[in-house]
């Protein structure tokens, strides 16, 4: 019998990705939330009477199917005025199992439509995701769907893996530094050989929420606002962002550019009021290249995070156990959305690559010019698949034969529990 | 979610989404009881190609299924020597020749997206035509219905169809002149499986005592012994792991064609149904235990023996207090 596709399956904060092994982009992608009826008791709810010593509260008294009564992803956020809206994973992490698996159950029967008794599956986790975090997970999955076999695998790892379609890649290494942008905070992870540095992990607390908030402001700054509805500005900031955005090389160059020739520059926007139908322009200016700034001169935007992405960069190498340095600075992957913007890559290694020369230069001279460095090579690399390089990490990782030895088995579970999780095995480098 | 939907929302949702925007596809996804599909865009970007490959094919093929496909589908359907390889059946959809009015074109996709539905209902419609023929003989020749008692001898009845939808699950499904019987076998890979499937389908044969249920099928459940229709046939399990679920449709369940496909559509999810409710217990069981266990814990912490404060005098006798 031909094996079955592994169901890949990475749940984000805010959105879940999922799909077959092999296929190049997610089946599915919607947010991960979880909409259970407001009576629904189930799960140590807040509406469970007060246990009565002496008299144990039934399981089974009058409990018709409310625990099927629920709906997940879109559907979830459009019954939202009926239901209560729930989030399961909150900063990367599951917080509340009991929604956590029915979440997983309506997202395999419901959305992917397998019976998990035929299929393995490969789940992400963030890194510095307690272990225990992982037995719940391969408890669930071995318990209550009687999967074939588990691999729980770190997103950044897999961000590394999904960039070996780049054609700047020429080795298939799992070092690497990964700068995942998401929505809420922006990672930068280093990884060597498949191993999570952990105290080297920085974060940074600018992403894709705060450069539409940024442009948001851009725009009420400049007055340019009043034409736009005010439930919409939230949107057409958004909008803005991913249409019109690009990261320039130098900024004053740029503004200098766009007052020569503004009507070269200058974009326009058109929207469409949602409920009147109105129809209205929107000038698009120096937001176009401030936006993704925020990134490289984050005082334009925020007081209270001042560093520079390519300043921190550099400090999560320069914290890391030196022998693997240059496979970092050499290996420097994007993935999420809020690192497509134009030329982001380009920037970053530039900046990079300042820091670095600059501090070879210093060392040089300080050694009174005897010592002469060889140079280290600077590399981002930023390929097609960034915005699901998760996903599409798993996706090509659970698609090779090697997968099947790797991943924890049914019968292995059985013999050694759950605790057979806490065992952690990479694969697929230099392969 | 109670049911579980007969289509497939992947093809559905791609479909939607490509009628819109052609453009290239190359997917590859499941559905239950292992059927695999391949969705991909080969000769141009308009052209959608839509390939099934169905574990039990050569039993469904047997009973007309690329006929009443070739029925439903028409000239979308590709012939077996156009048929992709290694796929039973292959669909070609022209982006380009589509049907003008949206909702002709939400039903092609509803159509298409039941692909799996329509090729697993011909062996039932088989047999509910079937029926139909037996029981217009049945009354020639008889003319009384006491012979219905007179016992299996002079009781005529339609060729055992078995479709091995799985690796080692069946359906049967056999008409006779006043019903058709379906008969899933099932096995249970986990005894804590098999415990919750009992108690399950033990609820199904009572919740049909229920008055408002009167009209559903009759369901039988036995575990380990196949049931009398089909103990005949050799390579039977019957150990402790395999159970036997009987439907007994009446005509009145499959008289009219759309009662007749949602019949259909219903019975062939069975197996997956009891496995996903099984699940879903399991799951409900789950959120119940960690709300014990966080009782407990209350409980546990309330019951931590207080420190006892005894008075703490410094050598001169001074009380000390602590604040």
């Amino acid at each position: 019998m031909s094996r079955q596709a592994p169901l890949v399956i990475d749940n984000g904060t805010g959105y879940t990705k999922m799909g077959f092994a092999g296929n190049s982009e997610p089946s599915f992608v919607f947010p991960t939330v979880i909409a259970t009826h407001q009576t629904a008791g189930a799960g140590g709810g807040g509406r469970a009477p007060p246990p009565v010593a002496g008299k144990p509260s039934h399981l089974a008294s009058k409990r018709g199917i409310e625990d099927l009564d629920f709906y997940i992803g879109d559907e979830a956020v459009v019954n939202s005025k009926t239901y209560d809206l729930h989030y399961p994973i909150k900063h990367g992490q599951i917080e509340n199992w009991d929604h956590m698996e029915r979440f997983w159950e309506q997202s395999i029967f419901k959305y992917l439509r397998a019976e998990p008794e035929d299929h393995y599956v490969l789940l992400t986790e963030p890194p510095l995701n307690p272990p225990e975090n992982r037995e719940n997970t391969a408890e669930i999955m071995f318990e209550s769907f009687n999967v074939q076999g588990l691999y729980i695998a770190v997103q950044a790892v897999l961000a590394l893996a999904a960039s070996w379609t780049s054609s700047k890649v020429a080795e298939r290494t799992l070092t690497g530094v990964v700068i995942d942008s998401g929505d809420g905070v922006t990672h930068t992870i280093p990884v060597a050989e498949g191993y999570v540095i952990g105290s080297s992990i920085k974060h940074v607390p600018i992403a894709g929420r705060d450069i539409t908030s940024f442009v948001q402001q851009l725009l009420r700054d400049r007055g340019d606002s009043a034409s736009i509805p005010p439930e919409d500005s939230m949107r057409v900031a958004e909008k803005i962002k991913e249409d019109y955005t690009y990261v320039c090389q130098d900024i004053v160059k740029e503004f200098k550019k766009y007052d020569a020739d503004p009507y070269k520059y200058f974009a326009r926007f058109s929207g469409e009021h949602s409920v009147t139908g109105r129809k209205y322009d929107i000038d698009v200016g120096y937001e176009r290249f401030l936006a993704p700034e925020i990134f490289f001169n984050p005082e334009i935007y925020s007081s209270d995070f001042l560093t520079p992405l390519p300043e921190v960069v550099d400090t999560v190498i320069q914290t890391s156990p030196i022998d693997v340095r240059r496979g970092l600075y050499k290996n420097i992957v994007l993935s999420g959305g809020s690192t497509m913007f134009k030329d982001f890559g380009k920037r970053l290694q530039r900046d990079v690559k300042n820091i670095v020369d600059g501090r070879i230069a210093g060392s040089e001279t300080r050694s009174g010019s005897l010592m002469k460095s060889s140079g280290v090579e600077v590399n981002v690399i930023s390929h097609k698949r960034q915005r699901y390089a998760v996903w599409y990490g798993g996706s090509l990782m659970a698609s090779t034969p090697e997968f099947f030895n790797v991943s924890h088995s049914r019968v292995d579970y059985e013999e050694y529990g759950p605790s057979l999780v806490r065992r952690f095995s990479v694969f697929g480098s230099s392969s | 979610m109670i049911l579980l939907e007969s289509h497939n929302t992947i093809i559905q949702d791609v479909l939607t989404d490509r009628f819109e925007r052609p453009s290239r596809a190359d997917i590859q996804f499941v559905d239950y009881d292992n059927v695999r599909f391949h969705l991909s865009t080969q000769e141009a970007k308009t052209v959608l190609l839509l390939s099934m490959s169905i574990q039990c094919w050569p039993d469904l093929a047997k009973y007309g299924a690329r006929e009443h496909l070739q029925e439903v589908y028409g000239s979308l359907l590709l012939g077996e020597g156009e048929t992709e390889p290694e796929y039973q059946v292959s669909i070609r959809i022209d982006l380009e020749a589509l049907p003008e009015g949206p909702e002709d074109r939400a039903e092609l996709i509803s159509k298409l997206s039941h692909l799996k539905s329509t090729t697993m209902s011909a062996p039932f419609l088989a047999a509910f035509s079937e029926q139909s023929s037996l029981q217009a003989n049945f009354k020639d020749a008889a003319g009384a219905q006491q012979s219905d008692l007179g016992g299996q001898g002079g009781e005529k009845k339609g060729d055992l169809k078995i479709i091995k939808y799985r690796e080692e699950e069946a359906i049967f499904i056999q008409a006779s002149h006043d019903r058709v019987t379906v008969i899933f076998s099932t096995v249970f890979k986990e005894e804590t499986d098999r415990v919750y499937g009992r108690v399950f389908l033990q609820e199904f044969v009572d919740a049909r005592r229920l008055q408002s249920l009167q009209s559903a099928p009759q369901v039988q459940y036995s575990n380990r012994e196949p049931p009398l229709e089909i103990r005949h046939l050799p390579g039977l399990k019957n150990g402790e792991d395999w159970g036997y679920v009987t439907f007994i449709l009446s005509p009145r369940h499959f008289s009219n064609p759309a009662t007749a496909q949602s019949a259909i559509n219903r019975i062939q999810l069975f197996r997956d149904y009891l496995h996903y409710h099984i699940k879903c217990s399991k799951a409900y069981m789950h959120s119940r235990m960690r709300h014990r266990v966080a009782e407990f814990l209350k409980v546990l912490n309330r019951a931590k023996p207080e420190v006892a404060v005894a008075e703490r005098k410094t050598a001169s006798g001074r009380t000390f207090r602590t604040r």
